[in-house]
């Protein structure tokens, strides 16, 4: 009988933190393998999660329940890329159509199409989410005025290959992108010019940016990296058991989580670069991996099609983790309630 | 020994028949406008008020009929977010939007 975890008898009177295994939440809905993750910031009514997935169907959904609110209609092909502007008004997604889309993330409905000669794979609002940055396979990073889309999008050249990942950093005054070209280029967005680059023996798998603290994550074979975003100076490597595809580190600069090829989610300190947790769950290679804006919970995107939600303080209240304090047992649960376990789906 | 961390209930799903963004949701109400607001006639004409809610429901029953017309109806060249299709037959419950050339 799940409902009844201890029975009264056996719990000491001064109470222990129980051992707790977390439990992540998995949100299903797509078809084909979900290649993208992002977060929006922390709005009025909570913050929000938009999922990218080859099925062409990019789903927005509560951030802190992983309940579904919509799904943006309208691509003809994967969607390679999505992201949310800070109050989760707006969205974009970049796909195979040769497409990126901007849309009304309250209504869902589709905005703005903006035409590219390749398959577009990243896509960046600017803080005030007036101006969109897109990369793809043609290797050129363009920067779109929203208010003004009649207008041709500024072009910078210079990658030699297809571009994975595009973001605004240093106040949206300069841009990073990472290519498949074995390169991370720091561009200044006023003269256009590359500013500095990085050159590895791999292609980059993902790169993620936090302003706060202007830092850069990437990942590369089973590195996780992390860089000074202005210098581009190495501030610190760690190293995962399996070939990594994405990383993120927690708003607060205390833990990091990585997933890639071993189907696996990692913890580390990032003080120590120590693995502290791995869990399983995810029946396919994890895509992506993004903490939450509160650092409450981390989300992870797989090849399985599905997403996962994680806690990061395993057994704390929030969202629909509930904690069971020892006096909690025995009562009647009004609450439904139950242990779960990661096969079970929604 | 470890116990699973107890749920509420688990993530709510994508509804089949619909493409979500519940125009009730308070987040919807409170972001997005109404299309068309309705004028506020100044000192409260309550004529013209009337004779613009008559011209929107005449509008909203028009659009209706437009809607059931449109059902079973054989259509070529149909323009679809999957492409072109030269013959079809328009089934309303697929139907997300619609524009055509008369």
């Amino acid at each position: 009988n799940k409902n009844k975890l201890f029975s009264p008898a056996t719990v000491p009177a001064a109470a222990p933190t129980m051992a707790m295994r977390q439990t992540p939440l998995t949100c299903s809905g797509h078809t084909r393998p979900v290649v993208d993750l992002a977060f929006s910031g922390i709005t009025p009514f909570g913050y929000f999660l938009i999922s990218a997935c080859k099925d062409g169907k990019p789903m927005l959904r509560q951030g802190d329940t992983g309940d579904w609110i919509g799904t943006f209609l309208g691509h003809k092909g994967a969607v390679w890329g999505a992201t949310l502007n800070m109050d989760a008004t707006k969205a974009a997604t970049a796909a195979a159509d040769f497409t990126a889309k901007v849309w009304d993330s309250v209504s869902g409905d589709e905005v703005l199409s903006l035409a590219h000669k390749h398959i577009v794979k990243s896509v960046n609002f600017t803080q005030d989410s007036n101006h969109l940055l897109t990369a793809g396979n043609d290797k050129l990073l363009r920067i779109f005025d929203l208010s003004n889309t009649d207008a041709a999008p500024q072009e910078i050249a210079g990658h030699g290959a297809a571009i994975k990942k595009a973001l605004w950093c240093n106040d949206d005054k300069q841009i990073l992108s990472a290519a498949d070209d074995k390169t991370v280029r720091l561009w200044d967005r006023t003269s256009m010019e590359e500013v500095k680059t990085l050159t590895f023996n791999t292609s980059v798998s993902s790169m993620e940016y936090m302003a706060d603290g202007e830092i850069l994550v990437i990942t590369y074979g089973k590195t996780i990296a992390f860089y000074n975003a202005l210098s581009l100076e190495l501030i610190k490597i760690a190293e995962a058991p399996a070939p990594i595809n994405s990383a993120s580190l927690h708003p607060e600069k205390d833990f990091f989580v990585a997933g890639g090829e071993d189907f696996k989610l990692y913890k580390f300190d990032y003080s120590t670069q120590e693995e502290l947790e791995s869990y399983k769950g995810h029946f396919g290679p994890v895509h992506c991996v993004r903490f939450s804006p509160d650092g409450e919970l981390y989300a992870s995107g797989s090849e399985d099609g599905t997403l996962r939600l994680w806690q990061t303080a395993v057994g704390k209240t929030y969202g629909l983790w509930k904690c069971v304090l020892p006096e909690d047992l025995g009562a009647d649960n009004s609450e439904q309630m139950y242990g779960t376990t990661p096969e079970i789906k929604a | 020994m470890t116990t699973p961390v107890p749920v509420l209930r688990l993530p709510k799903g994508p509804d089949p028949n619909s493409r979500g963004f519940d125009p009730n949701s308070p987040r919807y109400i409170a972001l997005c406008r109404t299309t068309v607001a309705t004028t506020e006639a100044a000192g409260g004409d309550e004529e013209e008020l009337q004779q613009e809610q008559h011209a929107r429901s005449v509008l909203r029953e028009r659009f209706l009929r437009c809607l059931l017309a449109m059902n079973n109806k054989k259509v070529s060249d149909l323009h679809t977010p999957i492409g072109v299709q030269k013959e079809a037959l328009i089934r309303s419950q697929d139907v997300i939007s619609f524009t055509f050339d008369a």
